[in-house]
């Protein structure tokens, strides 16, 4: 692997030296073609797209939980700071939230999900956070919601570094590099992080300490982008993770364990802009690879290891000046493997069909996707959302789909276990968001329905599990997000927050899902007087139930945990950023999950150098 | 007439003593209650891995039922960790098995006072005993091989530890007359019977053929009893005779009843059960009639007759439900009518007789 990305450096720079040649004409390329998951920007209209900015993620701890916990509705399962982690968008599972890499679908062949612990945000340039279902843009998984990683290839912006040190209680690093330089026709960038941790803070109220929780991880990521000539572009993608987490003990004599993990992702995309048609070609391949240990002491372990290849090709077409027409094409091969999965391969084709108009203030935009397979009954997907802009201020959108998850290596295929009979989870769903834009201020408010059938869950079946399509959940509530901004002279004001009401309740046994709040609520309020910024984020998590059991002994009381931090920009061209953060100020004892305590008041300092 | 008077009332006061303190008495020690858990049984909920849902429940003569009495005696105390796989008793103390804690939680059994916390030479604990002031707790290690199936001696006087290797899946356990008897089946795996002399530390291992996994032991009148059954042949009913370790009869049960497990020995009688039902026989008959004593309704398809007991005149059954709430025990009479349902924790697995 590490030959071939010295391969591939290699490959780019010797294009960088006979691209020098300037061509005013690249110069007209839609903005948006250069974007590698378009779909969020021209099939996403009348969904909620959220899109945090650098200074969040800057100042947001390397993990991908730790930011959106803060930063949005999302709830999120942490089994422990650092360790397993799962989200519920919506009310939904973590099975029905997809994980999108540059438009790629990449939660995990073998359980369906990805664990928001195993991303390393300094890697993207962008995270973007798609609220209701979008199975026909995303594919399985997007019910809930879908959380978008990208990366940007920018031209024309020379060079440019930036370098990320971070240092905190309990060992904590957490370092990122990242290099780009663009020239007309050429880009590349390069971003390396690493993140680890000893992770073995004292709990709150108590003697013990957090046992068997280290962790480290690191990935490198190299995008490169090349405009052939004013019609073609040529965008390589590649991503790489390795990392190693002890998964930390409730009881201290507990048998250790550990999990490694070790992923791929990359694309080659080829757009071509030819009159009213915009052109898409795409490779993708994709590699999972996990181990896990379950006595950290023997060198024996179980593992996991899938690839996937992907071949998309989608082609738009501008009937008239506001109307569009595409339509996507796309193959997947995936080969997994495993010890407790045998051997199997599975291919699924898809065709779309996606249509969107604007008349005048009302606009539409329409989706239809198909899934051909001989693995498992694929219904026909849809969605078709409505907008209405009554003035300049006030937007309506209505937004109905039909999503689904597909079932994952292990529910097919589980030794023994596995149920090749199995249909997707599907979910059919609709909702209402409102929007309000003034000058200060943004408001948004979304009602949801969302109603799963045959949603997969393992149940003993004679001396075994199996998996079936059985229960029925229905889940409604409430998105709400609120935006401040304000400025008096050098002294500027930003308000941030994020409020959602969400009843998931199995139709079954009329009880809220597990590991699903009703009220969650985040807030950041931010002040910035030149180079000095100071902010407060405070983070409300209502009670849970953790078991299908409404017994009091068993549910999880809530929290409201806050942060606080400092930064100073100095430097001619406030190169330089110093920070301090102080998390969980008010030392507050908390559990995401049932005896899994969190972390007191603990601090961190960081250093940013952009140059 | 004042005389009279205080004459009645002592002897009304008396007889309520007497009766009182008869009713109270069903050990026939004629002493009054050692503790608040003294008459009664107590139930072991293993929970589901979210310590919180690890429980014992005490269940009195009386019919009153406590929950969580571990943590309602001890809030403080260390906690007894998940997945509880027994308790087992010396006279004044109760032993709790966590296996996932590699742990053993010391209470006094009458009390549930915390004593101790032992958790040095365990790795995932099963089952344990106690002989001559010592206790043995079988370990099943790494779940796949038997190999490094091990037991771990705790001195109960210091609570320290120490191991031997048993070499074979080790299970349940059971002791007398300075033996310990250990079962070597694990779900189809393994079939042999190891015997420790504890005087001489010497392990002696039976056969007892293929396809012969057992999966209950028990130490009776000299002769150990055994219930075997392997995936898609009959069980069968070992007795062995513990002074010359030769196996002394074999009762096959009948073809139609598969995978029988959870063998008890009351009043000359063996109860043993198959599905959600219960079967029993006379020990001294050589054959086993499939006709059920008694078969109970569960919705359960994993933890269908997840613990079993039988004990002076009643039969206890307790159903591990789904794992992710609250289950129930059922009492029943020696003749198969339900006298008590009885709500507990989270996958209840054992009865324990105080």
């Amino acid at each position: 692997m590490k030959k071939g990305i010295l391969f591939l450096i290699g490959i780019v720079y010797s294009f960088h030296c006979f691209s020098q040649t300037k061509l005013d004409s690249l110069q007209h390329l839609d903005e948006v073609v250069l974007k590698s998951d378009r779909h969020l920007k021209t099939f996403s209209n009348t969904q909620k797209v959220a899109t945090l900015k650098d200074t969040l993620l800057n100042r947001s701890a390397p993990s991908l939980t730790q930011l959106l916990n803060n930063n949005s509705a999302i709830y999120f399962k942490e089994n422990g700071l650092g360790m397993v982690s799962s989200p519920s968008f919506r009310g939904t599972t973590a099975q029905q939230t997809a994980v999108v890499w540059n438009g790629v679908n990449i939660n995990s062949q073998f359980n369906g999900q990805t664990d928001f612990n195993t991303i390393n945000i300094r890697n993207f340039d962008a995270v973007s956070i798609r609220s209701g279902g979008g199975s026909v843009l995303y594919g399985s998984g997007a019910i809930g919601g879908s959380i978008h990683l990208n990366n940007n290839i920018a031209f024309n912006e020379g060079f440019n570094n930036f370098v990320y040190t971070n240092y905190g209680s309990f060992n904590t690093l957490d370092f990122g590099v990242k290099s780009a330089f663009s020239s007309k026709k050429f880009s590349v960038d390069v971003a390396l992080s690493r993140s680890s941790s000893d992770n073995d803070y004292d709990y709150v109220d108590s003697d013990k300490t957090n046992l068997n929780g280290a962790f480290y991880n690191q990935s490198i990521s190299a995008n490169f982008g090349y405009k052939i000539n004013a019609k073609n572009i040529l965008k390589l993608y590649t991503y790489l993770y390795d990392g190693e987490r002890e998964f930390s003990f409730i009881f201290a004599s507990e048998t250790p364990t550990k999990y490694q993990d070790l992923n791929s992702r990359n694309m080659l995309e080829w757009n071509g802009i030819y009159g009213k048609f915009i052109s898409t070609l795409k490779l993708v391949y994709l590699s999972e690879k996990y181990k896990y240990f379950a006595n950290s002491n023997f060198e024996t372990f179980s593992f996991g290891e899938a690839k996937t290849l992907i071949g998309k090709y989608d082609l738009s077409y501008r009937v008239f000046k506001d109307a569009m027409l595409q339509g996507v094409v796309d193959i997947t091969n995936t080969l997994g493997k495993g010890s407790d999965i045998g051997e199997n391969e599975r291919t699924i084709s898809s065709f779309s069909l996606l249509y969107k108009q604007q008349i005048k203030s009302f606009f539409y935009e329409a989706t239809l996707r198909k899934e051909v397979t001989s693995n498992y009954d694929s219904p026909l997907l849809y969605s078709l959302g409505l907008q209405y802009k009554f003035g300049k201020y006030y937007t309506v959108n209505v937004n109905g789909s039909k999503n689904f998850r597909i079932p994952t290596y292990n529910d097919l295929y589980w030794e023994g276990s596995g149920n090749t009979n199995l249909k997707p989870e599907t979910s059919k769903q609709i909702e209402i968001g409102n929007q309000l834009d003034f000058k200060h201020v943004s408001f948004s408010a979304t009602g949801f329905y969302n109603d799963i059938k045959d949603m997969i869950r393992w149940l003993p079946s004679g001396s075994n599990w199996q998996p079936i399509n059985t229960d029925h959940v229905e889940t409604y509530g409430l998105e709400s997000t609120l935006d401040l901004k304000y400025h008096l002279k050098e002294h500027q004001f930003t308000l941030g927050g994020t409020y959602a009401y969400t009843v998931s309740k199995n139709k079954e046994t009329d009880l809220q899902l597990i590991y699903v709040p009703k009220h969650k609520a985040t807030a950041t309020f931010n002040y910035q007087r030149n180079r000095a910024s100071f902010y407060y984020q405070t983070l409300y998590v209502g009670d849970v139930l953790t078991l299908q059991d409404d017994d009091p002994k068993y549910i999880l009381d809530a929290y409201f945990v806050s942060n606080i931090g400092l930064s100073y920009a100095f430097g001619k061209e406030k190169q330089f950023t110093l920070g301090a953060q102080i998390k969980n100020l008010y030392n507050i004892n908390y559990q995401s999950v049932a005896s899994r305590y969190m972390p007191g008041i603990n601090y961190n300092f960081y250093f940013n150098y952009n140059f | 007439m004042k005389k009279q008077f205080k004459f009645l009332a002592f002897t009304l006061l008396l007889s309520v003593l007497i009766t009182s303190c008869s009713n109270d008495d069903n050990d026939d020690s004629g002493s009054s209650s050692l503790g608040a858990y003294d008459n009664g049984y107590f139930v072991l909920n293993e929970g589901n891995g979210n310590p919180a849902t690890a429980s014992v429940t005490f269940v009195g003569d009386d019919g009153i039922v406590v929950e969580d009495v571990f943590r309602l005696v001890n809030p403080t105390a260390d906690e007894i960790g998940s997945y509880l796989q027994d308790i087992f008793f010396d006279d004044t103390r109760a032993f709790i098995i966590s296996g996932s804690a590699n742990q053993v939680t010391v209470v006094d059994r009458y009390t549930f006072e915390y004593i101790a916390t032992i958790n040095s030479n365990f790795s995932a604990p099963r089952f344990g005993t106690v002989e001559n002031g010592k206790a043995y707790v079988t370990n099943s290690a790494e779940w796949n091989t038997g190999a490094d199936d091990f037991l771990t001696v705790i001195d109960l006087n210091d609570y320290s530890t120490t191991t031997i290797i048993v070499g074979d899946y080790s299970e349940k356990i059971t002791s007398d007359d300075d033996y310990v008897y250990i079962s070597n089946g694990y779900y189809g795996s393994g079939n042999a019977v190891t015997i420790l002399n504890t005087n001489t530390q010497v392990l002696t291992s039976i056969d007892l053929g293929v396809g012969n996994s057992p999966n209950s032991i028990i130490e009776e009148d000299d002769d150990l009893f055994l219930l075997s059954y392997d995936y898609g042949s009959n069980g069968k009913i070992f007795k062995i005779n513990t002074a010359t370790n030769a196996i002394e009869s074999t009762i096959d049960l009948p073809a139609s009843l598969v995978a029988a497990k959870n063998l008890v020995i009351e009043d000359d009688t063996f109860y043993f059960t198959v599905d959600a039902s219960v079967y029993s026989a006379s020990m001294s008959s050589t054959t086993i009639s499939d006709i059920a004593l008694l078969t109970y309704n569960s919705t359960s398809t994993y933890g269908v007759m997840y613990g079993f007991n039988v004990e002076d005149n009643k039969i206890y059954i307790s159903d591990g439900g789904d794992f992710n709430s609250n289950s129930n025990v059922y009492e029943y009479s020696l003749s198969g009518s339900l006298l008590n349902t009885i709500t507990v924790g989270v996958g209840p697995n054992s009865f324990h007789f105080n």
